[in-house]
């Protein structure tokens, strides 16, 4: 009788575990705070679209990563930049170009009027930096003679400006503004410095040239003349160091040296070694004046960030800084010392804007940085499967820009590439931009602003 | 919060009764009813979410009160058998590791159920019978809950929500308490159960975590000899 009881209490507990709707299911999907808006001013890393017109669209491209849906290919590849996944995720209108235009060769479908969206709020565009006007891609730096994808490169301080005068100089307070800059100061910068070490490395050469074979000539004085005028003439074509010493010692002969030719290797292996040496040593004694700049860029990124928008009513501000440039593979495709470069104007960078913002009450400093940087020595808990090569095949063939301006599904390097980290040599593909956009969430959450 | 106001008023109630008389048995064949409150407190050592997430993404657990009723019965006089029933314990899952801050992610709701052999010490008319118990149990999860947070965290702006859930399973117990025959037919009992317990969850986002939930369990009930 008793132990009938006691079987029956134990029958009671396993019913009572059986009833209801115990199934897992969502939860409560509403955020607890509800932004009005997102405004995000920025460069290519948050660029929705500012150049996805013309010739552009045409070639399938407009975001700086692997364009377009193709999630029938891999569910990873859904075309999206962070700030289209936050603004989805926080339940707000998917965001759109402000601006929209290029102007570059009409002939390639580079040339399309500059156009205004009055309705759209992301003024992010690629090529952009924090205060110069003229990032890369822009027309003022075209090469003679080549395509011109003239991208405007509106700066920060100039969408901010933007901005303002279209919503009457003050924000709400209930906006999510999102800024993210400094990458182009950074590479257009060591753009310069390598075209000036380049320069260096070529009169360099010549003069090498020139010490070695002038005084074998008939007339050293003449020899000389003619021999520098000889390299200089080639250099002006544009033709590389061996044909420049070829030109330095053909010139040579015909003054009158006699060992310039038997000599050439020599000749040639020393000139080369005096280039380079002074290649390197232009860019040592000058690549402190790139940190210098971009913690000049940082410190003017974070005065905007308070002066700007703070100081105009923004209540809440997510600061991004400066992802790891010096592990793209941008940077590792040169020598470790500049690598070592990058990786200090990326710190020079940060550390003035974070000593400009860290400390604000309504900003969200969010530092990719790090994360960027541990994906790249830890890629196996973020999912990363690759995080040196490029995901899009640049190729001139595939490519005509050799950027992920204008990847899509159709000039992806073969295999599965859905997990690598780059689209090209610096830009996310959707799955790292996705988590970009994971990290800032989770930072929100921190912050308790989710 | 007000089961535990509730079960210190039974608990007086009972030491009131306890004047009465001497305490008398639990003895072979005797079947016992009390009822009171088990707080499940998770001890949770959690693993790390799987790719894709930052590295050392955790979880922790909080623990629960809910009101129990235990059943035992005497095999021999030292020798018992115990069981328990009650409402569901209600858990909120937090983020923990490098996700720390990030506040309530989800809840789930746990309903262990729990069969032990007992050894009771000294006579069936003792006034206090201290008692060790080892039993299996059967973890059963349920009602696992997504939020905003966890979607936000795992899979943004796709529109797909995520959800989770929690692998059932059998694990075993052992347990120590003490019976305070406070009248021959009223009792106070308090007891202590560590269950050894491991399990995984599984995101829909194809990401799963290993938990070891160890839960204590802390119970305090108030009595009946039939």
């Amino acid at each position: 009788m008793r132990k009938t009881s006691f079987a029956l209490a134990l029958l009671t507990a396993a019913v009572l575990t059986a009833c209801g709707g115990t199934s897992p299911s969502a939860g409560d999907q509403t955020p607890k705070m509800k932004f009005s808006n997102q405004i995000t001013f920025g460069d290519s890393l948050s660029d929705v679209g500012t150049y996805a017109v013309g010739g552009v669209a045409a070639l399938g491209g407009g975001q700086y990563t692997i364009n377009g849906n193709n999630t029938s290919v891999s569910p990873e590849l859904t075309g999206k930049n962070y700030t289209t996944l936050v603004a989805a995720q926080l339940g707000l209108p998917t965001p759109c170009a402000a601006q929209t235009g290029l102007q570059g060769t009409a002939s390639a479908g580079f040339s399309v009027p500059v156009t205004d969206h009055p309705e759209c709020f992301n003024y992010a565009q690629g090529g952009a930096r924090v205060t110069n006007p003229i990032g890369p891609g822009n027309k003022a730096l075209d090469k003679p003679g080549a395509v011109s994808l003239g991208q405007m490169t509106v700066p920060v301080v100039t969408q901010i400006a933007n901005h303002l005068k279209k919503v009457g100089g003050k924000f709400k307070g209930d906006e999510l503004v999102i800024v993210m800059a400094g990458g182009n100061d950074a590479l257009e910068q060591l753009g310069e410095l390598s075209a000036a070490a380049t320069t260096a490395g070529g009169t360099a050469l010549i003069q090498s040239l020139v010490a070695q074979l002038a005084p074998g000539t008939a007339n050293p004085q003449t020899g000389a003349g003619a021999i520098a005028a000889a390299a200089q003439a080639e250099a002006l074509k544009g033709s590389a160091a061996p044909a420049i010493i070829t030109a330095a010692i053909t010139a040579a002969a015909q003054n009158g040296n006699t060992t310039a030719v038997a000599n050439a290797a020599a000749i040639g292996a020393k000139a080369g070694a005096d280039a380079t040496a002074a290649g390197n040593a232009y860019s040592a004694a000058h690549g402190p004046d790139l940190v210098k700049n971009m913690a000049t860029a940082g410190a003017e990124l974070g005065v905007l960030v308070k002066n700007q928008i703070l100081a105009n009513g923004a209540g809440y501000v997510i600061v991004n800084n400066l992802p790891d440039v010096s592990i793209s593979p941008s940077a590792k495709a040169q020598s470790a010392d500049t690598q070592k470069l990058i990786a200090a104007m990326v710190d020079a960078f940060n550390s003035q804007l974070k000593a400009a913002v860290g400390g604000e009450s309504k900003v969200l400093y969010v530092d990719l940085a790090t994360v960027s940087h541990d994906q790249a020595t830890n890629p196996g808990p973020y999912g990363l499967t690759n995080t040196t090569d490029t995901a899009c095949d640049l190729t001139p063939a595939k490519n005509p820009l050799g950027s992920s301006l204008v990847c899509n599904a159709k000039n992806l390097k073969s295999g599965d590439v859905s997990h690598y980290m780059f689209a090209d040599a610096v830009h996310p593909t959707p799955f790292e931009y996705a988590l970009i956009a994971r990290y800032v969430l989770e930072q929100m959450a921190v912050k308790g602003w989710l | 919060m007000n089961v535990s106001k509730n079960v210190v008023k039974l608990l007086v109630a009972a030491g009131a009764l306890a004047v009465a008389t001497g305490a008398a048995a639990q003895s072979k064949g005797q079947f016992t009813v009390s009822v009171g409150a088990n707080m499940l407190k998770p001890d949770v050592t959690s693993g790390d979410i799987s790719a894709p997430a930052l590295p050392h993404s955790q979880g922790d657990v909080s623990k629960d009160t809910q009101p129990v009723m235990v059943i035992n019965y005497g095999l021999t006089d030292n020798i018992s058998i115990e069981s328990a029933i009650g409402t569901p314990y209600k858990h909120k899952i937090y983020g923990a590791g490098a996700i720390a801050g990030t506040g309530q992610l989800g809840t789930v709701q746990a309903l262990p159920a729990i069969a032990l052999v007992q050894y009771r010490f000294f006579s069936p008319d003792s006034m206090v019978r201290p008692f060790v118990g080892l039993g299996v149990t059967y973890a059963m999860f349920q009602k696992e809950r997504g939020s905003f947070g966890m979607t936000a965290l795992t899979n943004p702006g796709a529109g797909v929500p995520t959800t989770f859930s929690i692998d059932n399973k059998w694990t075993y117990s052992g347990q120590v308490g003490l019976q305070v025959n406070v009248t021959p037919k009223w009792f106070l009992n308090a007891s202590y159960i560590k269950t050894k317990l491991s399990t995984d969850v599984h995101f829909s986002t194809g990401q799963y975590q290993h938990m070891k939930l160890d839960p204590d369990s802390y119970i305090l009930s108030v009595g009946y000899k039939f």
